[in-house]
């Protein structure tokens, strides 16, 4: 399956951290470093980010329909992917709160080289890391999976507009890979390139669906994983610089000799002795015995190389964040615009008239759509439904079900007021329009048992007149439903 | 006919006029009870962290600092459960054609995820605690936890009786978390902040609030019955505080500093376990999954619709639930060419009405003869 090289990366890459941070760990242990102890802790975040990521990719593999979820479980990619932008995000949100305490408490890393050797590890791996995902941020940008590959450009191809906003992003975590620190102002102009190169490569042929839709999903869930790594790798990054620059520019205080570190504001009960010390020796002349630990700017580097990670980090995240969201809000996708697709629904022949039109996004390209069409008679109802969903194919919605509503042109009653659809229970919460158009014939009994139904308890909507008469031309009703929807909203 | 008045202000474009839409959004928050008791208790805990913040600037401890910060954290979340309430109530739209009912169980699934997370964290800092102890001044530890025990309860009167539908009466809980706190100021340290030893027993007490907003939802008819849960929620945070207090005791009568960080690793447990019920509820929400309360009556239903006169087959069921008690769902019928296909469908309309689905797209196709 397309799915096996993501398994095995993020297998690979799960055992390579974990193994990681029981090193750190020991490390920490062995020094009594506590910014060590702290960073392993980092390591083990990144490791729950893998797992998460392995868990939704393995649930995702399971697309068929089971009993308690009939959509399968595509979802479980995007939802990884949010839980993925939210670690990162309360992760980010604790760095910064560990940044200000070193703001207002510097204080000196003990054996800078052994954390900077650590430091660099962590670094390649977490290296490793990135060049194992970046093909999945740059949306199959790498050319090293020869069949994944061939399944994403041909999606790129055939749904290029939804992808788009899609590679926007993703293209600029892979420009901020490549150029490592560079502001993403810059990388917009070689987006553009990289978007035009992948739109070259157009093939042709719709076998590959499944894996489309599938490679569209994990894709998401991939961005999360490389994200993660991301900020671990800048993370790394941060501690190797800050110890280098620590090992050669700072002068620390070694124990015998009589020094003062000025830059640290210690609460320890000698700072009286040390304050009267450090005068005494001011006024004496001589002041080659005292002793100055190291620039103190070097203290303040840490936090502020800390906090543009956080800048950074937070940028990058906030797209994937967005787009998981609107998935799970179900949003209508990006390259759907419903004024054009519902006039051109109605500009179909025998189509009377759309209700409760409903298009949203399962996950990846996979889209569903539920519609209420009135047509003339059951007779004509066949070639309009065959219509109807070529209609829908071409604008690669695959999955639709749409429900016949049938006109006559008998009298109806008025009583036939809550009708096929009898969303009474929307009203309060705002989420649907107005019922459908009263349908014709036997539903006399339909009526009152609705009506017994809505009685029992729940809110009805009281309907328009000129919904409860029944035959109408497609606008008035269009009409006559945005009315109603304005009545009904409380803002 | 030349027109008599000129109505100038009819063509103007409407203006953006900030404070009028953040008028609207107060109003609308005023105007539900849950949400207007998450919008006071949001207050409080804001008040309560800048109260912090100035007097931990004030004396310089930097304890009460980062805890005035996690406070924050915690009002964010509070504040993701009211923009929630807040979203929630908008009209549909272009791109929202279910309009954004769905932003309230998409808040109560991040909010337990950030209360994971603050589990997750508070674990980390016992275990680094256990493996090198700082000083912790336990001299005001036993009055603030009971004075923290106090203010979880008056939080759970609160969140009892807002029987909400929502799920993000979770965030109150997790506002819970650290309120009513006040750290000691701390020595020396490698900058371990957060006492919050107390803190740690509040975040536990949040959770009984959590049991009544999870059975206010019960209305779906969860698999706990609703006097079983709340009795242990309330079991387990009168657990959590008698675990503070009792490490307390020990820290004062016997200098068992170990009691501390191992009451925070058993809070957080307590934390993480209490909000897998919310989780697993809204996971099920985001996945599309068919609404638990629908499981026993959906096969029933579909035996009736499958009985019905002129209909073959039933396929292609999706049921899934869009946000509290709005269900929505999808079917295929295989009908005789010969069938009477209004009847079919008000008929099939009605048996799923009973069942409480109301939102319901039938499509019918016709078998091949």
């Amino acid at each position: 399956m397309t799915c096996e090289p993501n398994r095995v990366r993020l297998l690979c890459m799960l055992s390579l951290t974990f193994a990681f941070f029981i090193v750190e760990v020991v490390v920490s242990r062995m020094t009594s470093s506590l910014s060590m102890l702290s960073d392993s802790f980092h390591m083990l975040s990144d490791v729950i980010a893998l797992v998460v990521a392995l868990v939704a990719v393995r649930f995702a593999e399971k697309t068929h329909a089971t009993d308690k979820n009939t959509f399968g479980w595509i979802r479980a990619e995007v939802m990884g992917a949010l839980v993925n932008g939210l670690f990162l995000t309360a992760l980010c949100f604790t760095i910064v709160l560990e940044a200000v305490e070193r703001f207002t408490e510097p204080h000196e890393i003990e054996t800078p080289l052994v954390v900077a050797g650590v430091g660099a590890a962590g670094l390649l791996i977490n290296l490793l890391g990135l060049c194992l995902f970046r093909g999945h941020a740059g949306g199959g940008h790498g050319h090293s999976h020869g069949g994944h590959s061939h399944g994403n450009k041909n999606k790129r191809g055939k749904t290029g507009k939804s992808q788009k906003a899609g590679n926007g992003s993703s293209g600029e975590e892979t420009n901020n890979l490549v150029a490592s620190h560079n502001s993403p102002g810059d990388a917009r102009p070689r987006n553009e390139i990289s978007s035009t190169d992948s739109a070259d490569v157009q093939m042709n042929g719709s076998p590959h669906f499944e894996e489309m839709e599938h490679d569209a999903a994990s894709q998401l869930n991939m961005r999360g994983v490389f994200l993660h790594v991301l900020g671990d790798a800048l993370g790394s990054v941060i501690v190797v610089v800050n110890s280098l620059i620590f090992t050669f520019v700072w002068q620390p205080c070694g124990k015998e000799e009589m020094c003062v570190n000025p830059c640290i504001n210690s609460h320890i009960s000698d700072h009286q002795h040390v304050n009267h010390t450090l005068v005494n020796l001011l006024e004496g002349t001589t002041m080659s015995a005292m002793k100055y630990a190291g620039p103190c700017w070097v203290l303040y580097l840490d936090p502020t190389l800390c906090i543009i990670m956080v800048c950074i980090l937070l940028y990058t995240t906030y797209p994937l964040l967005k787009e998981s969201a609107l998935i799970l809000l179900q949003t209508v996708p990006k390259q759907i615009n419903m004024n054009r697709l519902n006039q051109r629904l109605l500009g179909l022949e025998g189509v009377l008239a759309i209700h409760e039109l409903h298009i949203w996004q399962l996950a990846g390209s996979r889209i569903i759509a539920t519609a209420h069409i009135k047509c003339h008679d059951p007779t004509s109802y066949m070639e309009v439904a065959k219509r109807i969903k070529d209609f829908f194919h071409d604008e690669g919605i695959h999955a639709t079900t749409i429900q016949p509503e049938f006109v006559t042109f008998n009298s109806e009653s008025r009583d036939s007021l809550c009708e096929l659809s009898c969303r009474t229970q929307c009203a309060p919460k705002l989420c649907c329009g107005s019922a459908d158009k009263p349908n014709a014939g036997s539903d006399k009994k339909a009526s009152s048992y609705c009506k017994a139904a809505s009685a029992s308890g729940l809110e009805v909507i009281v309907e328009t007149p000129e919904q409860a008469a029944g035959v109408e031309a497609g606008t008035r009703s269009e009409a006559a439903i945005t009315v109603a929807r304005e009545v009904e909203s409380s803002l | 006919m030349l027109p008599l008045s000129v109505k100038d202000d009819e063509y103007k474009p409407a203006k953006f006029n900030l404070l009028l839409k953040l008028s609207g959004w107060f109003r609308s928050i005023l105007a539900d009870k849950t949400s207007r008791n998450l919008f006071f208790f949001l207050c409080l805990n804001l008040s309560f962290a800048f109260v912090e913040l100035s007097y931990g600037i004030w004396s310089n401890s930097l304890g009460l600092i980062s805890d005035s910060f996690h406070m924050f954290f915690d009002c964010t979340a509070l504040l993701a459960g009211l923009a929630a309430s807040v979203i929630s109530r908008w009209r549909s739209n272009d791109s929202f054609s279910y309009g954004y009912v769905r932003a309230e169980v998409l808040a109560g699934f991040v909010n337990g995820l950030f209360l994971i997370f603050t589990a997750f964290f508070i674990f980390s800092e016992g275990v680094e605690r256990a493996l090198e102890p700082p000083d912790v001044h336990h001299d005001r530890l036993l009055p603030v936890s009971v004075a923290g025990l106090l203010v979880n309860l008056v939080g759970i009167f609160v969140s009892s009786h807002g029987h909400s539908h929502s799920l993000f009466n979770g965030s109150v809980n997790h506002g819970h978390a650290h309120g009513g706190h006040e750290p000691e100021s701390k020595h020396g340290g490698h900058g371990h902040s957060h006492d919050g030893h107390a803190g740690h027993g509040h975040s536990h007490d949040g959770h009984a609030g959590h049991g009544h907003s999870h059975d206010g939802n019960g209305g779906h008819g969860d698999s706990h019955s609703h006097g079983e849960s709340v009795l242990l929620h309330i079991i387990a945070d009168t657990l959590g505080s008698v675990g503070v207090i009792i490490s307390a005791l020990l820290m004062q009568k016997y200098d068992l500093m170990i009691a501390d960080p191992i009451c925070s690793m058993l809070i957080s447990l307590l934390i993480g376990v209490s909000v897998v019920p919310l989780l697993r509820e809204s996971i099920g929400i985001l996945m599309q999954r068919t609404p638990p309360s629908l499981d026993q009556a959906l096969p029933e239903c579909y035996q009736r619709v499958q009985q019905l006169q002129g209909v073959y087959n039933l396929q292609d069921p999706h049921f899934w639930t869009l946000c509290t008690d709005v269900y929505i769902g999808t079917i295929k019928l295989l009908v005789a060419p010969d069938a009477d296909r209004r009847w079919i469908l008000s008929q099939t309309h009605n048996v799923f009405t009973q069942a409480g689905v109301r939102q319901l797209y039938v499509q019918i196709d016709t078998a091949a003869m």
